[in-house]
């Protein structure tokens, strides 16, 4: 990932004053710049969207500004339009939104110890791009500010592009058929090629993306989610195997 | 009014889930087994994220050579693989994409 070894550059160049908040910051925003700006079309995408099904400019800014999840927030609003109810709408977040539950465990020895404000303010801020910069850090490694940094730089930029999309999406219709959502898949590919390196990395995301395509084909709620888990689990026992074998 | 429900309810959950397992009086202590199944959840969980983006646009499972994701997608990973350059990359196979959509 060129996104770490930039990270691992600036480490070593600014060692002497790395632990100081304000530098600490500036370093998580410049390494969240690129995935802030490849969330562009992503954020125009949920702007308008939300103008199309009729929501207030008010209310498409607040499912950014309030929920601050992608997917979730585009799904919620194409069942807004498809008139489903608000219990099927929550559940489906739920559904949608619970590889969070794996990104606060991994980052719990980290996280937890921090002071009650810290642990709210990076909570809210914990996206999938948060947790792709921070997860490799351990506690020692671990800078609340350099977190801050890159989750706070991400929430100005999505919520910006989402009021572009907002302000676009009135004039130009039909932008949700332009294809903008490949944006997401073109961010998550940069982020993962780097990482398979080792066996057990590629047998973990060839399970995963199998599993994702069956279980959105068969249309299960939790699809991604459990595509996710099996990946992991193949990774795990792969590793433990792979280990065993080598060692 | 519903919407507004809908926003903070989505907003509820969301938050919760993140939160949870950052609350330390939740008593919980991870074994490193599970620390080391936590470590695949990058690459785990963002390819099932991109799995139905890529092999099924507009839902419906597409493996042809017509499908310009998929084509995307290839050519993404190439470009970093290549150019060990995450923004260059995002950008150039995002130009691919609207360029071979705009030809398909």
């Amino acid at each position: 990932m060129l996104a770490k070894s930039d990270i691992f550059f600036s480490v070593k160049s600014v060692m002497s004053n790395s632990h100081l908040p304000r530098s600490a910051f500036l370093r998580g925003a410049v390494a969240i710049l690129p995935l802030s700006l490849a969330t562009a079309p992503w954020g125009l995408l949920a702007g308008s969207m939300a103008i199309e099904a009729n929501l207030t400019p008010l209310q498409g800014q607040a499912l950014s500004g309030i929920v601050f999840a992608g997917a979730a927030q585009l799904v919620a609003i194409g069942m807004l339009k498809g008139g489903a109810g608000i219990f099927s709408i929550l559940l489906t977040t739920l559904l949608l939104t619970s590889q969070h539950l794996l990104y606060g465990m991994s980052l719990r020895s980290v996280i937890s110890p921090l002071p009650g404000r810290w642990r709210v303010g990076l909570g809210f801020l914990l996206t999938d791009e948060l947790f792709a910069l921070t997860s490799q850090y351990d506690k020692q490694q671990f800078n609340r500010w350099y977190a801050l940094g890159v989750g706070l730089t991400f929430y100005i930029a999505w919520n910006l592009f989402t009021l572009a999309g907002i302000v676009l999406g009135s004039s130009i219709p039909g932008l949700e058929h332009m294809g903008l959502d490949f944006s997401i898949a073109a961010t998550f590919i940069a982020l993962i090629t780097p990482v398979v390196r080792n066996v057990p990395t590629v047998a973990c995301v060839a399970v995963s993306l199998f599993c994702s395509v069956l279980f959105s084909y068969w249309q299960l709620g939790s699809a991604l989610v459990l595509a996710g888990l099996a990946g992991m689990t193949t990774g795990f026992l792969c590793n433990k195997f792979y280990v065993r074998q080598t060692a | 009014m519903m919407v507004w429900a809908v926003i903070f309810g989505m907003g509820a959950l969301v938050f919760l889930n993140r939160y949870v397992f950052l609350e330390p009086r939740l008593p919980v202590r991870l074994s490193s087994n599970v620390r080391q199944f936590l470590g695949f959840a990058v690459p785990g969980m963002l390819t099932a994220i991109c799995g139905p983006i890529v092999f099924m646009p507009d839902r419906q499972l597409n493996l042809q050579w017509d499908n310009p994701y998929l084509i995307s997608s290839l050519v993404a990973v190439a470009l970093v693989i290549y150019t060990r350059n995450t923004l260059l990359s995002m950008l150039l196979s995002m130009a691919f994409f609207f360029l071979l959509r705009w030809w398909l």
